[in-house]
């Protein structure tokens, strides 16, 4: 059936992806309730938000666990500016996502040097102090009282504060995000980070400059970080320090890591998931986040390569699918 | 002069219990060789078995030490058959999922279970304090700081002689230098990480209940942030190597606590973390004298 | 490749299910049939859509403009519950609260105050024919969680008012929404200086810190303890800040010696801090915090064997706090209100709350049972149809109330002002300090 599915895709890519736009662009007409508009630009925003980290975990295999410091980046710049300039919104995306670009190519210097865990803990101690410095840096970040009112974005006149009218900031910015990343992905840049990921050792005898590919990587990751941050300060209209802890960036890393590392379409279908089960068992009451972290360690045990996992790469999954293949006589190809 | 003094036994006060949980945490990514984010809520398990054994049984601290070893051994054990023991072929970024799955499992059947409300831990130990004369400064110590200094002293040797002299200790660090060459060997990988895992999870409720009893409140959102102090300070040890990892540990307290008397504690986290990337800097691999280095 | 379809088949199904569960989320304590609030679903936004769209751009940035024809739209929409109600029919409200997460306890301090409160209107016959409903979604005070939550009761006509949340930032990240929806939000427990004045929708009855913090510089600590020289350890939250600012305008005033450090949310060791005070000398130290800390503190002030006055801005007359103090009687607070053993009613009230929620009760709890009761007062004053801007107008021109935490009143922002008593415990009983002259006079 998923064999099927994947030659339905690959014959009618672009029919597919037209009716699929077309789909997502009329369900704020079908959908009345903001409520659920809303759910779904938390939706869209953290799926960019997990497929920028996704860039860096999933396609280079560097471990950052410190996204929510980029986020955090983007959303002060974007507050602060639109807030005190008066800037619109628009070329503060830009802004935001260049901040945290900056700020990725800093927290990558030493990670010339570092791999594996002491890369993640690195990442993890920058988001900390970027939150704390958030906390503190009183003229700039409001300090500990943040930003209010930070103000709705204007399209041609329009306050766009409704629900209906964020969405389609969100929906641009996922569908741009997965656009330029599926070029990026397909050029000599991200053929080189797949490289590094598989073998860096390999990669390097080959001619690639891995240390370069490595900081652009984090670069590119930050910058969409930093992007949706500028597009979630508005949303949420009032932003603090306690916004960006460090659960913030391991929920992020949860739905790339469920949906499925490596993979485009993985973070989106871990935001959903993720998004969804935390909506869906709020009847639980105080139960809920015992059932939905039960759930998740569930998941990863049925599908530890995540929900849709790049069974092609080693880091994605695939010493796993290997040793299954072989249980089971290779009855999956 | 006396303040500084002062606030170095703080930092060396604080950093011992750092120590303590590094120990623990190195113990636990040497033998199973994965990182784990359940730490903090297996520390505030061990103090929860504390807490209860004191306001149940008695004030009993050796009972107290030795009911939190055992709290947060079996909740060790529970840990590893759900995080790591399917997936020790798995990359690593699934384990850690797992680990922060059961974190969130924990903390919130906690929070049913104890309750959302922070319990006191208190008169375990007298407010009783010394004062020393050094060099015309008066320095005060804590008994309360003497007790726990020299509970994480005990505790760290009993560990290395565990490690050195028995023959669990053999195996464990057979297992932590190579797992396939020690299968080969006849070692029971599989039942021997377990044990690590168990061991290092007991020396996280030790330290909980040391962190219980310096801050004189148990709750059960209390092991968020030293999960990833223990981290940093394992990591900072070059996280194999439980002595460097004590080393870790006591660095990162004092250095938080001798940031304080310049700035404010709200930047604690700053220096500590900052000292971290610096030393990573200039020693990728952490204090470790040699790469490769084990327990 | 049958595990991947079987896992994708789960999270489709899971989302399937969440996605048709959404409709019903509210059954919590809804009484009213559900077809009948489904009929409703799909009249009202149908108008209020178009009509929403075509203001938007017209109206800018005008607040004014903007709302008074949603105004006339809910009017329309509120009669069907009326119309077809045995009496009067019901009000809904909207609860928001930290049911999980780190201010849990809070968030079940909420959930015992609104039912209790609601319970008890209801048994009375209700006010003007009207009884109460709330159904609470839990955000962890969350101001993502916490704005949508906000949205949601906002978009659903019937609720008339929403009541939360805990912390300041969700209220702060709420206000704007609740403006542009023009439904109250009424804050039992947000105390930021700057919240309320938000928006004329927004209201707190905390009590704001600019006169708590100059009463406690000016009677407590100069008139009341005769001190000179302050040491101040404060949490670095929005909180903390405004009560500290506050307080030392006015301890310049009075001439008081003030050295403060401050330390972040979530801090457990405090101890070198308490060194770093020590070595200042000071006659007393004040902390500011609401919780936990607060005990924290003078526990391991009191561990490291530095006797000093204790004095506490923020958590009132807890019982909590003071269960956890090692030396209870060296404390000080300032509180609106205490749990006073004498009074009967009021004592009956804690001990309900204790073996209700199996710890004893703050400030907290306490101000969200007082928000029902407003509510209902307001209700109460209100001629003709309870509608969200009649709600508005209500509360804001509500005479004073004396509610379980005293005597409130709005101020023309939203915020309340409270007068301050000086408690102290002794013998394990909060008492309040007398034998000298004290107001709230001149703030």
């Amino acid at each position: 059936m998923m064999q099927q599915a994947k030659e339905f895709y690959r014959k009618y890519k672009v029919i597919v992806w037209i009716v699929l736009v077309a789909v997502l662009a009329v369900l704020p007409f079908v959908i009345k309730k903001a409520v659920y508009i809303r759910y779904l630009c938390n939706i869209m925003m953290y799926a960019t938000l997990a497929g920028s980290l996704n860039a860096i975990n999933g396609y280079s295999g560097q471990f950052c666990l410190g996204q929510a410091g980029f986020f955090a980046i983007g959303a002060y710049t974007g507050a602060a500016l639109a807030k005190n300039f008066g800037i619109s919104f628009w070329p503060l995306l830009i802004v935001g996502g260049i901040m945290a670009m900056l700020v990725g190519f800093i927290v990558s210097l030493p990670t010339l040097r570092l791999s594996g865990i002491y890369l993640s803990i690195v990442t993890l101690g920058a988001s900390e102090i970027i939150r704390i410095i958030a906390q503190t840096w009183e003229p700039v970040t409001g300090g500990s009282l943040g930003i209010k009112q930070i103000p709705y974005p204007n399209f041609f006149g329009l306050d766009m504060f409704k629900p209906q009218y964020y969405y389609y900031i969100f929906l641009f910015l996922l569908i741009l995000f997965l656009f330029i990343t599926n070029r990026v992905l397909k050029s000599r840049v991200g053929r080189a980070w797949m490289s590094i990921r598989e073998d860096e050792i390999a990669s390097k005898s080959l001619g690639v400059e891995t240390s370069r590919y490595k900081s652009t990587n984090f670069m590119y990751g930050a910058f969409w970080a930093g992007v949706i941050g500028v597009a979630y300060a508005p949303f949420v209209n009032y932003i603090e320090a306690s916004q960006f802890t460090t659960d913030t960036g391991f929920n992020v890393l949860a739905m790339v890591v469920l949906g499925g590392q490596g993979t485009l379409a993985g973070p989106i279908l871990g935001s959903v998931v993720v998004t969804v089960l935390t909506e869906a068992l709020r009847f639980l009451e105080s139960w809920r986040y015992v059932i939905y972290a039960l759930l998740i360690i569930f998941m990863m045990w049925v599908r530890p390569q995540g929900l849709i996992g790049a069974s092609n790469s080693m880091l994605a999954g695939g010493k796993i699918k290997v040793k299954e293949d072989k249980k089971k006589g290779g009855e999956a190809k | 002069m006396a303040y500084i003094l002062n606030q170095l036994i703080n930092g060396i006060c604080q950093g011992s219990i750092y120590a303590l949980m590094a120990i623990g945490y190195s113990v636990i990514v040497g033998v199973v060789g994965m990182v784990t984010f359940t730490y903090g809520e297996i520390m505030m398990i061990g103090a929860f078995s504390s807490y209860y054994i004191f306001t149940g049984l008695s004030n009993n601290l050796p009972l107290a030490i030795l009911g939190a070893f055992a709290g947060s051994f079996i909740i060790g054990s529970i840990v590893y058959k759900l995080c790591y023991e399917r997936f020790f072929n798995a990359p690593r970024h699934i384990s850690l999922l797992c680990t922060i799955g059961i974190s969130m499992l924990i903390k919130n059947l906690a929070q049913i279970v104890f309750g959302p409300d922070t319990k006191p831990v208190l008169n375990i130990i007298d407010n009783k304090t010394f004062t020393l004369n050094l060099f015309g400064a008066n320095l005060n110590i804590r008994l309360l700081q003497i007790v726990v200094i020299v509970l994480v002293i005990v505790f760290a040797v009993a560990l290395t002689l565990f490690f050195n002299k028995t023959k669990w200790g053999v195996m464990l660090r057979a297992v932590s230098q190579n797992k396939d060459a020690s299968y080969l060997m006849g070692i029971n990988v599989k039942r021997t990480a377990l044990l690590g895992n168990c061991i290092g999870c007991g020396f996280g409720g030790i330290a909980g209940i040391l962190l219980a009893l310096y801050y004189g409140s148990v709750s059960a959102t209390m092991g968020a942030s030293y999960s990833t102090k223990a981290f940093a300070a394992s990591v900072l040890g070059g996280l194999v190597d439980i002595r460097f990892s004590a080393l870790g540990g006591l660095c990162i307290g004092i250095i938080e606590n001798m940031g304080i008397i310049i700035t404010s504690a709200t930047f604690r986290d700053v220096f500590a973390f900052a000292f971290l990337i610096l030393i990573l800097i200039i020693r990728p691999q952490g204090f470790v004298s040699k790469k490769g280095a084990r327990v | 490749m049958k595990k991947r379809v079987l896992a994708l088949t789960l999270a489709f199904t899971l989302a399937a299910s969440a996605l048709a569960g959404c409709g019903g989320d509210k059954k919590e304590e809804t009484k009213a049939p559900e077809t009948k609030a489904a009929g409703e679903e799909t009249k009202a936004p149908a108008g209020d859509d178009e009509k929403e769209e075509t203001k938007a751009p017209a109206g800018g940035d005008e607040k004014e403009e903007t709302k008074a024809p949603a105004d006339g739209d809910e009017k329309e929409e509120t009669k069907a519950p009326v119309a077809s109600g045995e009496s009067k029919g019901v009000i809904k409200l909207g609860g928001v609260a930290p049911m999980t997460g780190q201010y849990a306890e809070y968030g079940k301090g909420f959930d015992i105050g609104f039912s209790k409160a609601i319970d008890e209107i209801n048994a009375a016959g209700g006010v003007n024919g009207y009884t109460f409903e709330i159904s609470i979604e839990d955000t962890q005070s969350d101001p993502v969680n916490s704005s949508t939550m906000a949205t949601k009761f906002a978009e659903d006509e019937e609720v008339m008012a929403i009541l939360g949340d805990f912390s300041s930032g969700a209220c702060k990240a709420n206000a704007e929404i609740c403006d542009r929806y023009g439904i109250v939000q009424l804050s039992p427990t947000a105390s930021a200086s700057d919240y309320a004045s938000m928006s004329k929708y927004c209201f707190g009855i905390m009590g704001r810190q600019d006169v708590e913090a100059p009463f406690l510089a000016k009677y407590v600590l100069k008139e009341y303890l005769k001190a000179q020289k302050i040491a101040v350890i404060r949490v670095d939250s929005d909180w903390g800040k405004s009560c500290y600012d506050n307080f030392i305008a006015q301890a310049e005033k009075e001439g008081l010696e003030v050295t403060v450090e401050t330390y972040a949310t979530g801090e457990k060791d405090f101890s070198s801090l308490i060194t770093k005070m020590q070595a200042e000398n000071p006659d007393v130290l004040v902390v500011m915090d609401q919780g936990d800390p607060v005990a924290d503190i003078f526990n391991q002030a009191d561990a490291a064997g530095w006797e000093i006055q204790h004095v506490a801005l923020g958590p009132g007359t807890s019982e909590q706090v003071a269960g956890r103090l090692g030396d209870k009687d060296n404390l000080i607070v300032t509180s609106p209100f205490f749990f006073d053993p004498e009074d009967a009613e009021l004592a009956a009230w804690a001990e309900w709350f204790s073996s209700e929620a199996g710890f004893a009760p703050t400030i907290h709890p306490a101000c969200a049972y007082d928000c029902i009761y407003l509510i209902a007062e307001a209700v109460k004053n209100i001629d003709g149809e309870v509608t969200r801007d009649a709600l508005q107008e209500a509360l804001a021109n509500l005479p004073e109330y004396t509610g379980v935490t005293g005597a409130i009143k709005f101020e023309a922002d939203g915020d309340i002002k409270r007068n301050y008593l000086i408690c102290g415990i002794e013998g394990g009983e909060w008492k309040v300090l007398e034998g000298f002259e004290y107001g709230a006079a001149g703030f």
